[in-house]
């Protein structure tokens, strides 16, 4: 038998039947279309969580011990922000309170481009390039007893009065990092001393982390470059997490669909007995029997998976433009301290996992009816007619 | 030429042994017709698929050519069939989801009758039944007559030395009947096809010369 009519047979049976053929692929392509979404939200969900968390205020590389040199040699393709803060630990001191904080020289204009601590101001302003202002936490201000407009002195460590500089604004990120122990001023307000310089790196989304992180550190020996994944290692912990449950979802709902494809193609095989029976009849053997049932099988799996990859990545398109706001049930989690909108996005692996797992758990479902057919004597079948 | 020695067939089933063949012994040339009649259960079907190795015998041999088909491999019986025989049944023979056409095209692809020539021979199959113009309709589109007309052109459309029909007028009123089979004995005798007839239809049976009556698997001498 050539392998063309037999691949002609499964395609007409599967087209003129296709009431039948539509049923059976509807599970597939739900499924398909739901995994590939599911994968593409959970692709946009680790993006919010790292946009939120690196771009708060630390960038996707940290760097320290940066010398005064190599300040201007910093950037590179690939990097779309390099944020240079100088930090200087000084005692900040109102009336006769006294609170010690990293006092961090910034360029307002360019941290107001790159990172969303600016916009966690919540009262008064973020100082402006050149003014001697500062901006400190809630939580500061709380415990200095300093509202917006209030003088501060910068003292030094021995409490040696350095400077007076006026509170700008005050903001409040909901991390202890960021909300204690730190303030922020323009870099010409910090008072002279000795500031260790520090880098903040925000990459082009398609930068990869690793190499640029191992460039950097090749270029700046001197310097301490972290990427994100190791200064946050319970955000990676978290991501890694969430792949694995995704790939628990993806085997789980397509073993499932696998035990109901091959429910149906046993009915859909039943249905068409007599058929297999006077085929077999006519000398069909065992194997072109197997080999039409599998080609039958393949093409409708192939095709609902194919239909089932086009409507995820429909559904993905649709919420990828309009992103889904889950700030309700983010406004206490600091993986989301900026905002709250997911925007669902496909990968390689969102797009291709889904519609390869169908095709090959498919396969393996049509062993049964396969094995039922072929161990089923033609005339035993035509005798029950 | 085919010979049958001693064939039987013994069942075990709910009603316990039931000896649906038992010691049939016959021989049949090419060309020749034989009807094979009895009552429903004295085991019609089951020789026309012991002849057509659907089935096995427990007892006795069937020499095709002086091979006992009965000892092929499943492979080899199925190769037989494919290539040396040809079966109608009472109804449902066509592929439902294939043409008029398709279906007479499958035995063709499987014995290797492929491009201009199988064109050939569906379009003369088609003519010689009358049923020119049918190739694009689906089963469903026909009616009885036309479907068993059809049944019966598939079934000889590779040749076969052996053409086994187990009551392929049951579902066609007598003029019908009357028509089908004179039509597969006017072929069959001008192709040297061996043709096999089960029927319990006497008017039928009357039209051909060669009658095997059976009774309880068992060869009856004729009254
Ligand atoms: N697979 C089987 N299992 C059990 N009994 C069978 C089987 N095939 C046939 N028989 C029995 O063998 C006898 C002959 O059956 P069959 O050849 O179908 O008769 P006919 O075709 O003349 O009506 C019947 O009694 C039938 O019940
Ligand atoms: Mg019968």
């Amino acid at each position: 038998m050539p392998y063309p009519f037999l691949l002609k047979i499964a395609a007409v049976t599967l087209w003129r039947s296709w009431r039948a053929t539509a049923v059976l692929s509807f599970m597939i392509v739900t499924a398909v279309a739901a995994l590939v979404f599911l994968s593409a939200l959970a692709v946009g969900t680790n993006d919010a969580m790292i946009r939120n968390s690196t771009g708060l205020f630390s960038g996707h590389i940290a760097a320290s011990g940066i010398r005064e040199a190599d300040v201007a040699q910093l950037a590179m393709p690939g990097v779309s922000h390099v944020l240079v803060r100088r930090h200087l630990p000084v005692i900040l001191r109102h009336n006769s309170l006294i609170e010690p904080v990293a006092l961090v020289g910034i360029d307002p204009d360019r941290e107001q481009e790159a990172t969303a601590l600016p916009g966690k101001t919540v009262a008064g302003r973020y100082p402006v390039a050149g003014e001697a202002a500062i901006s400190i936490s809630q939580d500061t201000a709380d415990r200095l007893g300093l509202a917006v407009g209030d003088a501060v002195t910068v003292a030094d460590g021995q409490g040696v009065g350095l400077k007076s500089l006026t509170v700008s604004g005050l903001y409040r990120t909901g991390i202890t990092q960021l909300d204690q122990g730190m303030a922020f001023c323009p870099a010409a307000a910090l008072p002279a001393g000795a500031a260790s310089v520090s880098a903040a790196f925000f990459l082009d989304a398609d930068t990869p982390l690793d190499t640029t992180v191992a460039r950097y550190r090749q270029r700046f020996p001197a310097g301490t470059f972290t990427p994100w994944t190791e200064f946050m290692p319970d955000l990676k912990q978290l991501i890694d997490l969430e792949y694995i449950c995704m790939a628990i979802v993806v085997t789980l709902v397509f073993a499932i669909v696998a035990v109901g494809i091959s429910c149906s193609f046993l009915i859909f095989t039943l249905k068409n007995l007599r058929e297999h029976g006077i085929m077999k009849a006519m000398g069909l053997e065992a194997g072109e029997t197997a080999l039409l049932l599998l080609i039958q099988i393949g093409l409708l799996t192939i095709a609902a998976a194919a239909l089932g990859t086009l409507a995820g990545t429909l559904t993905t398109a649709v919420f990828a433009h309009t992103g889904i706001d889950i700030s309700t049930f983010t406004s206490h989690n600091q993986y989301f301290a900026v905002s709250g909108i997911l925007y669902p996005r496909l990968t390689g692996e969102a797009l291709l996992t889904p519609p390869l797992v169908a095709v090959v758990f498919g396969l393996a479902a049509s062993i049964w009816p396969i094995v039922y057919i072929i161990r089923k004597n033609p005339a035993d079948i035509l005798r029950n007619f | 030429m085919l010979d049958l020695q001693g064939v039987s067939r013994h069942f075990i089933s709910g009603r316990g042994h039931v000896a649906a063949l038992h010691d049939i012994s016959f021989a049949v040339e090419g060309g020749q017709a034989v009807v094979l009649t009895g009552r429903s259960g004295s085991g019609k079907t089951t020789l026309l698929n012991c002849i057509g190795t659907l089935d096995l015998p427990d007892a006795g041999a069937i020499l095709y050519q002086g091979t006992n088909i009965c000892t092929l491999s499943s492979r080899q019986r199925n190769l037989f069939r494919r290539r040396q025989v040809g079966f109608v049944f009472q109804a449902g023979n066509l592929l439902p989801w294939l043409t008029i056409a398709e279906n007479l095209q499958f035995p063709l692809e499987l014995n290797g009758i492929r491009g201009a020539a199988q064109q050939r021979r569906i379009e003369e199959l088609l003519a010689v039944f009358g049923l020119s113009g049918y190739d694009k309709a689906l089963p469903a589109e026909l009616s009885g007559g036309e479907l068993q007309r059809i049944a019966f052109a598939r079934a000889i459309a590779h040749a076969p030395a052996i053409l086994l029909a187990d009551e392929p007028t049951a579902s066609l009123d007598s003029d019908n009947s009357r028509r089908l089979v004179e039509l597969m004995l006017a072929l069959c005798t001008a192709r040297g096809t061996m043709l096999f007839i089960a029927t319990h239809d006497q008017e039928l049976a009357g039209m051909i010369e060669t009658v095997i009556p059976l009774k309880d698997g068992k060869m009856e001498t004729r009254p």
